[in-house]
């Protein structure tokens, strides 16, 4: 089976610092990367150069089976095929949660208003959050906005998702339900890369784990392996102080 | 939005009309000019209550062309406006009590003189100590710019040690006079004669100097067809009698009374209310006039302003330089250099026409235009760039990204401005008197030149302007929780 992802050797800095310096990783299809590392490490902008939100200097991302790496390729139409979902929800707040769902997909002609609308609907009843389909995102928890903005991402039928921190900006109380649909999500099947600080969602979800550190994957393997055998002192260090936070 | 978007449109459809419809018609067989006259330079050209334009000029204009079956539209502006006028080919003909000197020879083909003129000076009526042009030596006179009263005070000024105000109407100044800014007036033998006749308090303490003629002036090379109409038509009047009688209407015994008819309408009851009565006509449509302009210049120049923002937050770095450097530019500019340069300075490039309310309103747009492209680019670089990001990452292109998330919410940050932007506008659409509007400023200026009433007639323009002002606020605040 072809990788969903391939990234080959990518490079990539902000003037004279580098941020991504070689990163090599494939990605199958169904499979849940967890990616976990230091802040500024460069876990961000590598999720970044993924849907091309960050270009790079040199190296190969091939994605669905889309160059993003070549100018040529229309990224538009490769975006469709990747959900986004950020740290600070980014919904449309002069939008309602409906709208908000149903812009893209009907401004791209992918489905007619009525079609996006029952399909939308259908997204926010999986979310938990089908009556709230009417009001403007500013009337709603974190946990709520980010549920929605994960619904507005599966509105374009991605086949991945990309997740920066989805729970990080979120109270703790709200932080479970966004993990529940999450996992709801793996267990359907969906390719998701995911970078986040929850250790027990990496543990529980993920098929593998990636460990950044400096701008390189530093170590990879199952949950298991990275969190109990880990091979490098970077990893060991980071792993202390997360778990020991 | 859309819905929105048509009435607007509509309603600039709607004004252009009003402003084409409202244009003089005529006959398409006869020759049609646009004439340029002084707003107000008795007896040669004022207007009288009616609010038509009568005196010398006028009554003879309008007689030659009958006698020679041309027909014409009046354009009353500053003296000094109608020269540049000329010179930029924005109107035909400019009649307006102007002394032919070698000077203005060089930039105008004259009409032969038709009334003889030389240059006087003139003080206040209580003034005793100021004789001769002696006793004036190194003290303040008033002169009217463009004017060959003006060159001759210029030409002595050295010799004599004068110091000149400038002014550009004649009551303006001999007011000025009066109230004893300055000491004496130059300023046209017969206009003098007969604004002394009329009972402004001042005494002539000269003989004319520079004696010659007042002619009408076409541009230079220009127009020889009108010259030659304005030559036959004076010739026949002057041979049947007719320009002696009209010349003896205004400074003869049984003179029109300019100054009189003027007073009495004041004099009978100089209040608040009767000034309004007489004038409602001239008010209300310099009124129409002001709100047309701010209208359609706020319409135009939001477009105009929303599309330079747009530019302006382009990821083309060719468009952000042009729209940067244009914002730049005509915020730069005063206003009233840009009305000039686009009425009179555009012309003389392109040759051809500008009509004054058009410049306006191009003046209005290049100018509140950058001022909304500005605060509008401000808008939407305000936005959280997380929410292009969103929109591109969801496979929307960038200007229906743009469109669709950044926009909407970059202007809903800018409402505020761009009411406090119409407010900016129709006060200064003010500024727009200058290149001959008829505005509201204009109207009042008019108005003051008949009846002398100064305070009262500025107290009456400047509560119209707060009303128009207070009621656009009230439309443009409810017009804003309608969009919210
Ligand atoms: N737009 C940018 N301009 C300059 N430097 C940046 C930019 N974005 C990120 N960086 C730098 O790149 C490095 C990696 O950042 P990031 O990818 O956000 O790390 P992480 O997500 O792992 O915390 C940091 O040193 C950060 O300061
Ligand atoms: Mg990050």
């Amino acid at each position: 089976m072809a990788a969903i992802v391939d990234v080959k050797d990518v490079h990539k800095s902000y003037g004279s610092n580098e941020v991504l310096k070689g990163i090599d990783l494939e990605v199958q299809e169904g499979e849940v990367v967890v990616m976990i590392g230091p802040s500024g490490s460069g876990k961000s902008t590598f999720l970044r150069t993924l849907n091309h939100l960050e270009d790079t200097d040199s190296g190969k991302i091939v994605i669905n089976g889309w160059d993003v790496s070549d100018s040529k390729t229309n990224i538009d139409k490769t975006r469709e095929t990747i959900g986004m979902v950020f740290q600070h929800f980014n919904l449309f707040p002069h939008l309602t949660v409906l709208e908000n769902m149903t812009l893209a997909p009907v401004e791209l002609g992918k489905y007619s208003k009525d079609e996006a609308e029952a399909k939308a609907l259908e997204l926010l009843d999986r979310v938990g959050l089908r009556d709230k389909a009417d009001v403007k995102p500013t009337t709603l928890s974190g946990g709520q906005k980010q549920r929605v903005a994960i619904a507005r991402a599966l509105e374009m039928n991605p086949k991945i998702m990309l997740f920066d921190e989805p729970t990080s900006a979120l109270d703790p109380e709200m932080v479970g339900d966004v993990l529940q649909v999450m996992k709801d999500l793996a267990k359907d099947g969906m390719t998701m890369i995911v970078v986040t600080h929850e250790m027990g969602f990496a543990k529980q979800v993920a098929d593998r784990v990636v460990f950044f550190a400096d701008g390189l994957i530093n170590e990879q393997g199952k949950p298991e392996d990275v969190f109990n055998h880990p091979q490098h002192e970077r990893t060991k260090d980071f792993l202390d102080k997360v778990l020991n936070a | 939005m859309n819905k929105w978007l048509k009435s607007i449109l509509t309603l600039i459809v709607l004004m252009f009309g009003m402003f084409v419809g409202g244009t003089t018609s005529f006959a398409a067989d006869k020759p049609h000019y646009t004439i340029a006259t002084d707003t107000t330079y008795p007896p040669f050209e004022f207007q009288d209550k009616d609010g038509e334009y009568r005196g010398i000029d006028m009554d003879m204009l309008k007689a030659i062309s009958k006698e020679e079956g041309f027909t014409y539209t009046l354009k009353p502006m500053s003296f000094n406006a109608g020269v540049q006028a000329i010179q930029a080919g924005q109107v035909d003909g400019l009649l307006a009590g102007m002394s032919i000197t070698p000077e203005r020879e060089k930039s105008f083909d004259f009409s032969v003189p038709y009334y003889k003129t030389g240059v006087v000076i003139a003080v206040n009526g209580k003034d005793k100590d100021n004789k001769s042009l002696d006793d004036l030596k190194g003290k303040k006179v008033a002169v009217k710019t463009g004017t060959a009263g003006a060159q001759y005070a210029q030409s002595i000024a050295k010799e004599y040690d004068l110091k000149l105000s400038f002014f550009n109407d004649s009551n303006t100044m001999y007011n000025d006079v009066k109230v004893g800014n300055t000491v004496a007036a130059f300023e046209d033998q017969p206009v003098m004669a007969y604004a002394i006749n009329q009972g402004t308090d001042m005494n002539i303490i000269t003989k004319p100097v520079n004696t010659g003629g007042y002619g009408f002036g076409v541009k230079k090379g220009a127009n020889a067809e009108l010259l030659k109409s304005f030559d036959k038509g004076y010739d026949k009047l002057v041979k049947s009698g007719e320009y002696d009688k009209i010349v003896q209407n205004y400074l003869g015994d049984n003179s029109y009374n300019y100054k009189k008819n003027a007073a009495n309408e004041a004099a009978a009851k100089p209040t608040i209310w009767n000034i309004l009565k007489e004038n409602k006509s001239a008010l209300l449509d310099g009124l129409f006039k002001t709100i047309q302009l701010t209208l359609i210049g706020i319409i135009l120049a939001s477009i105009w302003g929303m599309l330079l923002a747009v530019m302006g937050v382009m990821p083309s770095k060719i468009m952000r330089g042009i729209s940067t450097s244009i914002i730049y530019l005509f915020r730069g500019l005063p206003m009233l250099v840009l009305a000039f340069f686009i009425y009179i300075g555009l012309p003389n490039l392109t040759g051809s026409k500008i009509p004054a309310f058009t410049a306006g309103v191009i003046t209005l747009v290049l100018n509140e235009g950058a001022y909304i492209a500005s605060f509008v680019k401000g808008g939407f670089l305000s936005v959280d760039k997380g929410q292009l990001e969103a929109a591109r990452s969801l496979g929307m292109p960038y200007g229906k990204a743009m469109r669709k998330v950044v926009m909407p919410q970059g202007i809903r940050l800018t409402i505020p401005s761009f009411i406090n932007q119409f407010i900016i506008t129709l006060k200064d659409t003010s500024i727009l008197s200058a290149i001959g509007i008829i505005e509201l400023t204009q109207t009042g200026t008019l108005i003051i030149a008949r009846n002398l009433q100064g305070f009262r007639v500025w107290l009456i323009i400047g509560a119209m302007y707060l009303i128009v002002i207070t009621l656009l606020t009230w439309l443009s605040n409810w017009m804003e929780k309608r969009i919210k």
